[in-house]
C-alpha cells in the first residue's frame, strides 16, 4: 500500500492552508464542480433527483446485503464470457496476481486508465519493481505520475497543480518547450502517450460498476484513454473493489444519470465503455485475455460493521469533497492517503486502521452538506460521529484519541445538562471563570493549560448576566399561555 | 495455464466465505427479497422490448429532433440529411474540409444505403475498409486505422436522452475506428434511434438472454468529442480520442 501519512493530518493541513496556489485551485472546486452539479439537478428537477437518489440507495443496500450472492453470479458470468476472475484478500495478493500475469505473458509496457483502487494497492510501484514500464494515461494521473505525487481529488487527481507547474513539469520530464497553454499540454500528452498505447501489451482499468447479471465491467471516462487501455493491448486487466457491484444491466441507467452530474455537473461523459469479456472470435480487435481482479483489502471489515456498511455504497463521485468546508481549505493531500474528503475520513480509518487515522473523523464541522449532496444518500456525519465515539471510548489506549481533560469535560457536561441543579451550579462557575480570564467580553485564547488548544482559535462569547432560567422564573413563567389547557 | 497458483489470490469459495462472515451469514443463500429485474426471462423482456419499439415508432420524428438537439449540446456537429445520397455528399464535404487524405471506415450494413466509399475514392481520398479478410489480418487493419485521419462508422443505437451514439464492436466494426483517428463521423439511421438509456439496456439484456448469454465483448457510448478538464478545470477537446465528431443523421 502507498505510504500512509494519515497521522500527519494536522501539520499537513497547516501547510496546505497557507499555500496560495492550492487555495485558488480549491476555490474552483466549490464554484466549478459544485456549481455545475446544482445546475444539472435543477435541470432534471430536484424532485426527480430525490427519487433517483432513493432508488440508487435501495439498489446499493440490496446489493451489499447480498454481496456474496452477486459476487458469485458475477464470477460465473465473467467466466462464461471467457474472462477470468481473481479474488484478492489484500493489496499484496492483488499486486501478486497482476505481477504474475505480467511475468507469465512477457509484458514489457503497461498502460493504465484512472483507477483509485490501483492507487490504494500502489500497483505502479510493484510493476515497476518487476521491470515493467507503467504509464498512467488519464491526463491528471499522467501529470502526478511524472511529478511523483499522489492524487488530491477523486475525479480530478491533479487539481492542486497550476498550468504553470504542469508546463514546467512537461518541459523537465518530456523535453518539450515550456508553455502555459493548456491545449498545447494536452497535445503533448496525446503525442507522448499515443505510442505507448500502441506498444502496450497489457492495459489496466478500474471499474465504476460491475454488472452481475451479464458479467460486465463499466468505466465512465471523458478522454478516451480508458477506451484505448481496454481496446488496444492484447491483455486487459480490470481491478475493482468488491463493493462495485450492481445486480442488473438495467440498473446502470440510473447510476449513469447520477454519477457524472454529481461529479462535475456533466450531463453524460464522453464515453461509457462496457467490457463483457475478451474479444470474440470474429471481432476485428480487442484484448485476447480479460482478467478481473476483485479486491477486499479491508472492505469486509466495513461490511461487517452495520454502522459503517453504507460507506461501501460510495460511487466515488467526489461531490462530498467539492462541498466540504474542510476539504475546500486543506485539499486532498492533507488527508494522508488515497481517499480524501468526508468519505475518505470514514473509508481511510476503516481500511488503514483507526489508530493510524485518529484525526480524520474530527476533520469535519458536521454541517451535513456531504450527506445532502451524496447521490446514494450516505449519512457521512452519522458515521463520523460513530468513529469519534469509538475513538473516545475505545479500551485500547492506542486507539483512544480523546485526551483525559476532554473526557472529563464531556462527562461533566453530560452531568450538568442532565440535572437542573447541576446546570445552575455550572452556569455560575462559568461566569466566575469568565470574570477571571475574560477581557472586555467573552473568553479569548488561554495562554496555557488544558484548554489552551481549544481556545486558540475559538472565542467563547460573553455569558449574559442572568441565565434563561432566572429570566423565566422572574418574568415569563407567569405571563401568557398560563391558562392554556390540555 | 489458467487458474490461481498457490499464493496468487484466494479461491472463490474462500473469498465468498469471508464476505458471508462479514454479513453474518452461515451459508450461501439467495437474496431474501428476489430482485425483480433478475427474475425476468427472455419472453418477458421480449414483450417489454415490443412496447419500447412501439413507443419509439409512435414518436420517431420527435425523437430525431430531440437526438439532434441533445447531440449538438454534447459537442457533436449534427448534420441532418434527407437520404443516402445527401449523406454521402455531406461526408465527402466533411472529409474535404478536414483536409484528410486517408480514411478508415467500418464494414457495416449502413454503407449499403450510404455508399460513401466510391464517392470518397473519386474525390482522391484513400479509403480503407477496417475489416479483416482473406488476405488481411488484424495487424493490417490496425495499421490502416492508425494511419487514417478520419474514421467513419454506423451506429447500433443513438440515444435521444443523452445525445449518444452506441457502437457494439464485432466482425466488421473495429473498436478503434471511432477512437484512434482525430475525426469521427457516425452515420445514424432513423431506425437506430431509441429514447432513453433504459431502452438501450433493456434491448441489450434481451440480446443477452436470447443469445444464451452473449451480447458481444464490448460496447461503447460515444457522446461528443474526447475531452479533459484535468488542468485548472479548463476544458480541452481531443486529448486521447477524436477532437472533432460529426453525426450524420438520416431523416
Amino acid at each position: 500500500m502507498p505510504r500512509i501519512q494519515t497521522r500527519r493530518f494536522v501539520p499537513a493541513s497547516e501547510v496546505s492552508i497557507r499555500d496560495p496556489q492550492l487555495r485558488q485551485a480549491l476555490r474552483r472546486v466549490g464554484s466549478g464542480f459544485d456549481g455545475a452539479r446544482r445546475e444539472a439537478i435543477e435541470e432534471v428537477t430536484p424532485e426527480a433527483w430525490e427519487e433517483w437518489r432513493e432508488q440508487a440507495r435501495q439498489i446499493k443496500d440490496h446489493t451489499l446485503a447480498n454481496l456474496d450472492h452477486y459476487l458469485d453470479l458475477l464470477h460465473d458470468k465473467v467466466t462464461e464470457n471467457g474472462g477470468q476472475v481473481h479474488f484478492a484478500r489484500d493489496a499484496e495478493q492483488a499486486n501478486a496476481i497482476v505481477a504474475d500475469l505480467v511475468e507469465s505473458r512477457g509484458v514489457k509496457v503497461v498502460t493504465k486508465g484512472k483507477s483509485m483502487v490501483s492507487e490504494e494497492l500502489d500497483l505502479n510501484h510493484v510493476l515497476e519493481g518487476a521491470g515493467v514500464e507503467v504509464y498512467e494515461t488519464d491526463l491528471g494521473e499522467y501529470i502526478i505520475q511524472l511529478a511523483g505525487e499522489t492524487p488530491s481529488h477523486l475525479v480530478a487527481p491533479a487539481l492542486h497543480k497550476t498550468k504553470e507547474q504542469v508546463g514546467q513539469l512537461f518541459a523537465e520530464k518530456l523535453g518539450v518547450p515550456i508553455t502555459d497553454d493548456i491545449e498545447e499540454m494536452a497535445r503533448v500528452a496525446r503525442t507522448a502517450l499515443r505510442q505507448k498505447f500502441l506498444q502496450a501489451d497489457l492495459g489496466v482499468s478500474g471499474a465504476n460498476f460491475l454488472v452481475a447479471e451479464t458479467g460486465t465491467l463499466v468505466i465512465i471516462t471523458n478522454e478516451g484513454n480508458g477506451r484505448l487501455c481496454t481496446s488496444a493491448p492484447r491483455i486487459h486487466v480490470g481491478i475493482a473493489g468488491m463493493e462495485k457491484l450492481i445486480p442488473s444491466l438495467q440498473d446502470l441507467a440510473l447510476f449513469l444519470r447520477l454519477l457524472p452530474r454529481s461529479a462535475t455537473g456533466q450531463r453524460f461523459t464522453s464515453y461509457v465503455s462496457m467490457v463483457s469479456g475478451p474479444r470474440g472470435e470474429d471481432d476485428e480487435d480487442g484484448p485476447e485475455e480479460f482478467h478481473l481482479v476483485i479486491v477486499d483489502n479491508g472492505r469486509s471489515k466495513i461490511l461487517a460493521d452495520p454502522k459503517l456498511r453504507e460507506a461501501l455504497n460510495c460511487i466515488r463521485c467526489g461531490a462530498c469533497l467539492n462541498i466540504c468546508p474542510v476539504y475546500q481549505k486543506v485539499g486532498g493531500h492533507a488527508y494522508g492517503w488515497v481517499y480524501p474528503g468526508p468519505i475518505g475520513a470514514i473509508v481511510t480509518p476503516s481500511l488503514v486502521g483507526l489508530k493510524e487515522a485518529k484525526d480524520l473523523p474530527f476533520a469535519s464541522s458536521l454541517c451535513g452538506a456531504c450527506r445532502d449532496v451524496c447521490p446514494v444518500k450516505i449519512n457521512i456525519p452519522r458515521m463520523l460521529l460513530h468513529l469519534r465515539g469509538k475513538l473516545a471510548e475505545s479500551p485500547d489506549p492506542e486507539v483512544r484519541a480523546v485526551p483525559v481533560q476532554e473526557r472529563v469535560m464531556a462527562q461533566g457536561l453530560a452531568k450538568a445538562l442532565g440535572n437542573p441543579g447541576w446546570l445552575s451550579v455550572a452556569g455560575k462557575a462559568l461566569r466566575t471563570l469568565q470574570r477571571a480570564f475574560g477581557r472586555s467580553g467573552g473568553l479569548g485564547a488561554l495562554p496555557l493549560g488544558p484548554l489552551s488548544g481549544w481556545t486558540r482559535s475559538r472565542d467563547l462569547p460573553e455569558a449574559p448576566k442572568r441565565t434563561f432560567r432566572d429570566v423565566w422564573d422572574a418574568e415569563l413563567s407567569g405571563a401568557e399561555g398560563k391558562d392554556d389547557g390540555e | 495455464m489458467t487458474g490461481n497458483r498457490a499464493g496468487l489470490g484466494v479461491a472463490k469459495e474462500e473469498f465468498l466465505a469471508q464476505v458471508r462472515n462479514a454479513l453474518g451469514k452461515r451459508a450461501a443463500e439467495s437474496p431474501s427479497r428476489p430482485y425483480p429485474r433478475l427474475e425476468e426471462d427472455a419472453d418477458q423482456l421480449g414483450q417489454q422490448a415490443l412496447e419500447v419499439w412501439r413507443r419509439i415508432e409512435e414518436n420517431r420524428a420527435g425523437l430525431l429532433d430531440r437526438l439532434a438537439d441533445t447531440a449538438a449540446l454534447r459537442g457533436w456537429n449534427v448534420h441532418r440529411v434527407g437520404n443516402g445520397e445527401e449523406a454521402v455528399g455531406r461526408i465527402v464535404a466533411i472529409v474535404t474540409e478536414a483536409g484528410v487524405r486517408r480514411v478508415a471506415r467500418s464494414a457495416q450494413e449502413v454503407f449499403e444505403d450510404v455508399p460513401v466509399h466510391r464517392a470518397l475514392a473519386e474525390a482522391g481520398v484513400n479509403v480503407a475498409t477496417a475489416a479483416k479478410g482473406e488476405s488481411r489480418g488484424r495487424e493490417e487493419v490496425r495499421e490502416e486505422i492508425i494511419a487514417a485521419g478520419l474514421g467513419i462508422t454506423g451506429a447500433d443505437y443513438a440515444v435521444a436522452e443523452t445525445g449518444s451514439v452506441v457502437v457494439v464492436p464485432r466482425a466488421g466494426l473495429s473498436r478503434l475506428v471511432s477512437l484512434v483517428p482525430p475525426v469521427h463521423v457516425a452515420v445514424v439511421r432513423p431506425g437506430d434511434v431509441v429514447e432513453s438509456l433504459d431502452d438501450v439496456f433493456l434491448l441489450r439484456r434481451l440480446e443477452y438472454h436470447r443469445n444464451g448469454g452473449d451480447m458481444g465483448s464490448y460496447l461503447n457510448f460515444i457522446t461528443g468529442p474526447s475531452r479533459t478538464a484535468d488542468i485548472e478545470q479548463t476544458l480541452v477537446v481531443g486529448v486521447h480520442g477524436p477532437r472533432e465528431v460529426h453525426m450524420v443523421l438520416l431523416g
